[in-house]
């Protein structure tokens, strides 16, 4: 429980009056909002429920008995029998003669428009023009917070000249558009990015009629650091601040609550859609996980990722030297004449982590039932270093994203939350707020590390090595502190401190970032969580990239687990089969991701995916994107949560044909001759897997479920430290930008400007030292092997040590490919040498 | 340190004091406070060290503060051994030599520019300094050591009774010491009057670990320089009452936010807080009481909304400098949400005088409800213009043509508490200044600012510049202060520009009573008070610029023609020199004309016309 919600769970009811009504409200609240309580209406610009009172707009006067002058409703603490007028002759001038004042810095003439009543009815035009569309001054037309209030207290002229402030509207930075013009300067996106995203990128800038907001300095957003959270748009109560994608869609037709499919944390989102297909993406006031916040992929990614004009929309064919257009039947005919009468060894169904429950387990039923093997593997695999074992045990962790704003003491071990895991990063400032005490252990500078005087910053890859520190002198026990605190670089008095800090928490959080997880060294890593897990009132929050891996581990979509995450014995192949080139399967089927550059060795592949492979395929049959197909997602916490459909395009030659994974298993099953998957809805497959899985929700359950089963896979621990040759270290981490076939950093465009899993990343000291620009290129050499690629230069990156991210897919981005062999390297982190790469310019 | 240790500090400074006043070497004061060294104190000490270099005489050079009558700066006192300290005006590097031969070669009291002599007895004719017409009326309280100390100096301090008050301060209970201040009867002296005691007693009694002392010397107000001249001149006072202060309300830690444009203030702070805590009065176990405070000077970046007091906690603590609503206050939640008085510096620096010497002995000047002497600094059209203190209860009257030595024209109107404050007309003249008059008057007491104006000031045009000022600082938090402001200074332009409405005066009240009732905080809601006040008294001068198109003081460029009084005008070519544009003509010893559609009305012709001839001699601006 947040310490807001306990206190009002012990606040008292009291009783006031407001307009001679006798009304009723908990303790703590203000004037304005227990009158909101009670349904009364106090017009009010600047307030929000989430930031603290800020009393610019000045809308909310009201008179109070016994208080001298207008105090104002969003920043009095109501109290027991206040007297309360809202709505009294001088109130209701003033507040015209204040809504003046605003407008009169507003360009307003939707506003107080003689036609604007009809405009919203018959949509015709004060411009000079033959066409009936309605004047669009403004990309927030009929949504405005200031049209209401104007509407509300009813002001239909403005007796003062209208200032146009005249500056340029602001384009640069991606995903979202500022124009502040309109902007009536209430502070509630400062106040957002102050307060509860901690990141503080906005300001009010400058004194005066000059006041103006954004970064401090002039920078650009991207220069400022900004996360592009969206925050600060979401709480926009004008069109100063609009999405760029949905800028002109207008008012949305409507609004469905969904979950954010990109990752495992499952946030609460709104979708706003506009004639049946998806505008744009708001964050829900779900307390249980995100609580009104989201991270730039949520937010902002999207439409773009399901309407981008690159999307894969129709069923083709190989014919001869040409891929071309089938119908479903044909394409259905021919995936089933070449699947029919496959011998396990012959059959590999690559699925990805990113597909729903019900084609989770659809896709393994096709396989185990109709195929009879279980030439299934999942691309979630990737996620998953350590494998399934250590997971299927991390996963009976308690796990839950809320109980990190309510605990007291946190370890955040290799994490930035800017751009992945943000609201975890929210939550952590959460608890900050209430006094609880944070720890980060992060080679890398990170976002976190801002916020606490607690930061190890071990040598790379000892990340794990410090936690075991930590959790071993947590439970009493002797630790040689000295040997630990000189492997891992550190200052030994530091890591007592911190052991001594967390000692004072009650209840503990522990977030670990995905990076840690890959390093080919773990033990200590693991020992270190194992002991932690004896602790009471642990939370753990185990982070990996794909949203719903949790899904694909439970519902046994890999060869050696069934659902319910039984061992399976039966033949089959496997990805490492296919890597290792142990067994050669005459057919793949690629489902949601291909993990390949070039086209592996087989006879016959197959992509069900929303975008097409890199390589060459022979059946490529179109799947619904996020959008477009229903069902439910698990995410780390175990909630099984509903995935919206919002668009349900017919089928046709523009708007493609489309379907659900599940329904295309199901398809393909009746050409196979097979019954086991006669779907008609994802409902029947949850009620499915239901059945199937002892503890899994027949309907969207949002309760947390702790994993019961599992616990006899065998946990191995990695066990290889550094490798190689080289003054430099060379780290390979996860990538987190992608979504089934799609690399996000390609399809939106946002994030492909932002770039920031580019290249090689770098500290900017040693590209200076090596004598190359940022965008200049650099030469790996390890094992003899000679990698050349592009760097980037990244302030948070430690001296001497190399980042890079490892797709887990190859949809897109062209500079990953030749970082390849990178990816294959004996250990994580490796040693490496570096060389200038000869005739390199910066190419920026 | 303990009581011991100070006590001897105290002979051995009372022995340096006696030394210095009773001097072997002739002694040479110069005021150098800022307006000392605007006026040129610092050449004037060039000028004179190079003398005495030159000459090889043995002099002692001290560098005082201001010591009020800013308006005859540079001041150079000269002390002969034996002789009383006699006090010279408008020094300048090059009549100084002149000055110093005369005493040091001649052994002659020098005759011109003389002010006064300090002694008590008569002495050679010369008047005695403090019966000068400027300083007899004053009651000089807080003032008493400005001027006649070296402000650098601990020991100056320490032998004319420093520390005194904290010393009885630390021998009693916190409560006592309250009830002093309750009986002494001062109020806030940053202009809004709160009874200091009130807010000590709030923030004693609110429980918490920290609590925190901020003295205010934002000092923004155009015209005002109180504060930084008290500061210059005696910084250990407010050092001392801000000890004193931080013992009553329980405080460990003190701030003085003061704004980086007064470098010399600053800089005496920093080596005053540095003298004394090297003398233990800052720091732990001050003086054995078991009461630690220190302090830090936080120097402000020259916003005006700084002075506001929520505006500066959040510029300590590190945020923009922007109010926020009250309640809270911040007595009982300040920075960074604990306790905090903040007082003034005038405040604050009178704390001394009134342990000292006892409640009573404080509540004897003044009014009933407003105890104890007011600083102002008197400037605009009078002839006598500086620093003043004077019990509260003084008329204007008394204040502007006594001490001020009243205007070369007509008066028209004082200006009192600056931007927030209003414009007087003559039937307040006799009105004892005191808060209540004042607020009562339209006006506020302000922190001390009083411009008088005379007959060839724009009332309106004095309006606009106020408004203009509330609106460039404003912080532009809430709407009514930012849009407001924007839209008064709006019309009074278009009034200034004979463009005026008569429904603009409806206009100007109505958005004043909106901004005054809405507005977030003392900037915002004081705002509209010089356009109020203007508009209540001198209505007129406002119809005249509307109606008529006519600016009585002829200020109002749009509204004003130049124009030679041929009577006067000798013909002596000095304006045909410096109009710009060719606008006056004619031949030497010939009346000169000028050519209205040329002249763009830079004045230039009227301030070097001596003869009246174009409204300022010769040259008349008339409207």
């Amino acid at each position: 429980m947040t310490e807001k919600e306990k206190r009002a769970k012990e606040a008292r009811t009291l009783r006031m009056e407001i307009d001679h009504r006798e009304v009723s409200f908990p303790e703590h609240v203000t004037v304005l909002r227990a009158a909101e309580l009670n349904n009364i209406y106090i017009p009010s610009l600047c307030s929000h429920k989430d930031l603290s009172p800020f009393g610019g707009c000045r809308m909310c006067v009201v008179e109070i008995e016994g208080m001298r002058g207008y105090p104002l409703a969003c920043s009095t603490v109501a109290q027991e029998g206040m007297k309360v007028l809202t709505d009294t002759a001088t109130l209701r001038d003033m507040r015209k003669e204040i809504l003046q004042l605003i407008l009169s810095e507003h360009p307003s003439s939707c506003l107080v428009c003689g036609e604007s009543k009809e405009c919203s009815e018959y949509q015709f035009t004060i411009r000079k023009t033959g066409v009936s569309t309605g004047c669009r001054y403004c990309p927030n037309d009929r949504q405005c917070e200031l049209q209401n209030v104007v509407e509300k207290i009813g002001l239909t002229e403005i007796t003062y000249p209208v200032y146009y402030r005249g500056y340029e509207a602001e384009h640069d930075d991606p995903f979202f558009d500022r124009d502040y013009n309109i902007c009536i300067l209430c502070g509630r996106c400062v106040r957002m990015c102050q307060e509860v995203r901690g990141t503080a990128i906005l300001a009010f800038k400058h004194r005066g009629p000059k006041v103006q907001i954004g970064p401090a300095f002039g920078r650009s957003h991207v220069e400022a650091g900004c996360e592009f959270c969206g925050a600060c748009v979401s709480v926009c109560p004008t069109g100063a601040l609009v999405d760029k994608s949905s800028k002109w869609d207008g008012k949305p037709d409507g609004i469905e609550v969904s979950t954010c499919p990109f990752c495992s944390i499952g946030c609460r989102i709104e979708l706003h859609h506009k004639d049946g297909k998806l505008s744009k993406v708001y964050p829900n006031l779900d307390a249980e996980i995100n609580d009104g916040q989201l991270c730039v992929r949520g937010r902002f990614s999207m439409p773009e990722a399901t309407h981008h004009h690159e999307r894969a929309k129709k069923p083709m064919l190989r014919r001869g030297k040409y891929f071309r257009e089938v119908n479903w039947s044909e394409a259905q005919e021919e995936v089933a004449g070449k699947l029919k009468g496959l011998k396990p060894e012959e059959f590999l169904m690559l699925v990805s982590g990113d597909l729903t429950n019900e084609s989770l387990f659809a896709a393994q039923k096709f396989v185990r039932s109709c195929l009879a093997a279980n030439s299934i593997d999942s691309t979630a695999r990737f996620s998953l270093p350590g494998g399934l074992g250590l997971w299927a045990k991390l996963f009976s962790l308690p796990i839950s994203i809320k109980g990190v704003a309510e605990s007291d003491a946190i370890i955040a071990v290799g994490l930035d939350s800017r751009f992945y895991f943000s609201v975890v990063g929210v939550e952590i400032r959460r608890a900050l707020k209430h006094g609880a005490q944070l720890l980060t252990i992060d080679a890398r500078d990170s976002n976190l590390a801002r916020y606490t005087d607690h930061r190890l910053q071990p040598v790379p890859g000892r990340e794990g090595m410090l936690l075991n520190a930590v959790s071993q002198g947590l439970s009493g026990k002797k630790t040689a502190l000295k040997v630990i605190a000189k492997h891992g670089g550190m200052d030994e008095d530091a890591v007592k401190k911190a052991i001594d800090l967390l000692k004072a928490g009650v209840k503990l959080s522990v977030i670990i970032g995905p990076t840690v997880f890959e390093y080919s060294d773990t033990v200590e890593l693991l020992d270190g969580i194992f002991e932690l897990a004896k602790r009471k009132n642990t939370n753990f929050i185990p982070l990996y990239h794909g949203s719903n891996v949790r899904g694909a581990v439970e519902l046994g979509a890999f060869g050696e687990i069934l659902p319910g995450v039984i061992q399976s014995k039966g033949p089959g192949t496997s990805l490492t089969d296919l890597m290792t080139k142990r067994k050669r399967p005459k057919v793949l089927y690629l489902v949601g991701q291909s993990p390949f550059l070039e086209r592996p060795d087989c006879d016959y592949v197959i992509s069900q995916d929303t975008y097409y492979p890199p390589f060459s395929i022979d059946a490529f049959l179109p799947a619904a994107s996020f959008a477009e197909a229903g069902g439910t997602l698990t995410n780390i916490e175990g909630r099984v949560q509903e995935l919206v459909k919002i668009e349900n395009p017919p089928d046709g030659a523009v708007t493609g044909y489309v379907r659900p994974d599940w329904q295309i298993f199901s398809d393909l099953s009746q050409k196979l001759d097979c019954r086991a998957l006669g779907y008609k809805n994802a409902e029947d497959i949850l009620q499915e897997i239901h059945e199937a899985v002892p503890g899994f929700p027949a309907k969207p359950d949002r309760q947390p479920r702790r994993l019961k089963a599992g616990s006899e896979l065998i946990i191995e621990k990695k066990n290889h430290p550094p490798d190689g040759k080289g003054e430099f270290l060379l780290i390979v981490e996860p990538a987190g930008f992608q979504h089934r076939g799609m690399d996000l950093s390609y399809v939106v465009e946002g994030l492909g400007e932002l770039a920031l899993e580019q290249g090689v990343r770098l500290n900017p000291d040693d590209l200076a030292q090596l004598g190359v620009e940022p965008g200049g290129r650099i030469t790996l050499t390890v094992d003899g092997i000679k990698i050349t690629a592009t760097t980037k230069a990244d302030g948070d990156c430690p001296a001497k040590v190399i980042y890079c991210s490892q797709p887990s897919n190859f949809g897109g981005l062209k500079e990953r490919e030749n970082l390849e062999p990178l990816y294959h390297m004996k250990s994580n982190p490796i040693h490496v040498d570096v060389q200038v790469t000869e005739g390199s310019s910066p190419s920026r | 340190m303990n009581t011991k240790k100070l006590e001897q500090r105290r002979r051995q400074a009372d022995k340096k004091w006696s030394e210095f006043q009773n001097n072997q070497r002739p002694l040479i004061y110069v005021g150098a406070g800022s307006c000392g060294l605007a006026a040129g104190a610092a050449e004037v000490i060039g000028a004179l060290e190079a003398y005495v270099k030159d000459k090889k005489q043995d002099v002692d050079v001290v560098r005082v503060g201001c010591i009020g009558p800013c308006y005859l700066e540079p001041l150079v006192d000269i002390q002969m051994p034996g002789k009383p300290r006699i006090s010279y005006s408008n020094v300048t590097a090059d009549n100084v030599t002149r000055l110093l031969q005369s005493f040091l070669e001649k052994g002659e009291v020098y005759k011109p520019r003389l002010v006064g002599h300090f002694g008590t007895e008569p002495f050679d004719g010369v008047p005695k300094f403090f019966e000068h017409p400027m300083l007899a009326p004053q009651v000089r309280i807080v003032l008493r050591n400005c001027g006649m100390i070296d402000p650098e100096n601990l020991d100056h301090y320490l032998a004319r009774d420093g520390y005194k008050g904290l010393e009885k301060t630390l021998a009693m209970p916190w409560n006592d010491v309250l009830e002093v201040v309750k009986n002494s009867g001062i109020r806030g002296r940053g202009g809004a009057g709160f009874p200091t005691w009130r807010k000590w007693l709030v923030c004693r009694e609110t429980e918490s670990a920290e609590r925190y002392l901020i003295c205010n010397a934002d000092e923004g107000d155009p015209g005002a320089f109180m504060n930084r001249s008290l500061i210059e001149g005696d910084p250990h006072a407010l050092l001392e009452g801000m000890l004193i202060a931080a013992y009553t309300i329980g405080a460990t830690q003190g701030f003085i936010y003061i704004r980086a444009e007064y470098p010399l203030a600053v800089e005496r702070l920093k080596g005053s807080i540095a003298d004394i805590r090297e003398l233990g009065l800052l720091g732990e176990n001050i003086l054995g009481s078991g009461f630690s405070f220190d302090i830090k000077i936080k120097e402000g970046a020259g916003a005006f909304v700084c002075g506001e007091e929520t505006a500066l906690i959040g510029s300590i603590e590190g945020r923009r400098g922007m109010p926020r609503t009250r309640p809270p206050f911040p007595a009982l939640s300040g920075l960074w949400g604990k306790p905090t008085i903040i007082n003034n510096v005038e405040t604050l620096g009178t704390l001394p005088n009134i342990l000292r010497n006892g409640a009573g002995w404080y509540s004897q000047y003044g009014t009933e409800s407003s105890k104890g002497t007011k600083t102002f600094s008197l400037v605009g059209k009078v002839r006598r213009t500086g620093l003043i203190e004077v019990p509260l209860g003084t008329t204007l009257r008394k204040v502007i043509f006594e001490i001020g030595g009243g205007l070369v024209k007509e008066f028209k109107a004082v200006q009192t508490g600056g931007p927030s404050g209003g414009c007087l007309s003559q039937e307040f003249l006799d009105t004892p200044i005191d808060y209540e008059n004042l607020a009562a008057a339209g006006s506020i007491m302000g922190s001390g600012g009083l411009i008088v104006i005379d007959r060839d000031t724009c009332i309106v045009d004095t309006a606009k510049y106020y408004l203009s000022f509330t609106q460039a600082e404003s912080c532009g938090k809430c709407v009514p202060c930012r849009v407001g402001t924007r839209h008064l200074v709006n019309i009074l332009t278009k009034i200034c520009k004979g463009q005026g409405e008569l429904s603009d005066i409806g206009k100007l009240e109505t958005l004043s009573k909106a901004i005054k009732g809405s507005a977030l905080c003392g900037l915002g809601q004081t705002a509209p008070n010089p356009v109020l006040s203007s508009l209540k008294y001198f209505r007129e001068e406002f119809l005249a610029h509307i109606v008529n198109k006519r600016c009585p003081a002829a200020v109002c460029r749009d509204l004003v023609v130049y124009r030679v009084i041929k009577e006067k005008c000798t013909g002596c070519q000095r304006c045909v020199q410096v109009c710009p544009t060719g606008a006056i003509t004619g031949p030497r010893s010939e009346v000169h004309n000028l050519d209205i559609s040329k002249c763009i009305k830079c004045r230039s012709c009227y301030e070097i016309c001596r003869f009246d001839a174009i409204a300022g001699d010769a040259i008349i601006i008339e409207s």
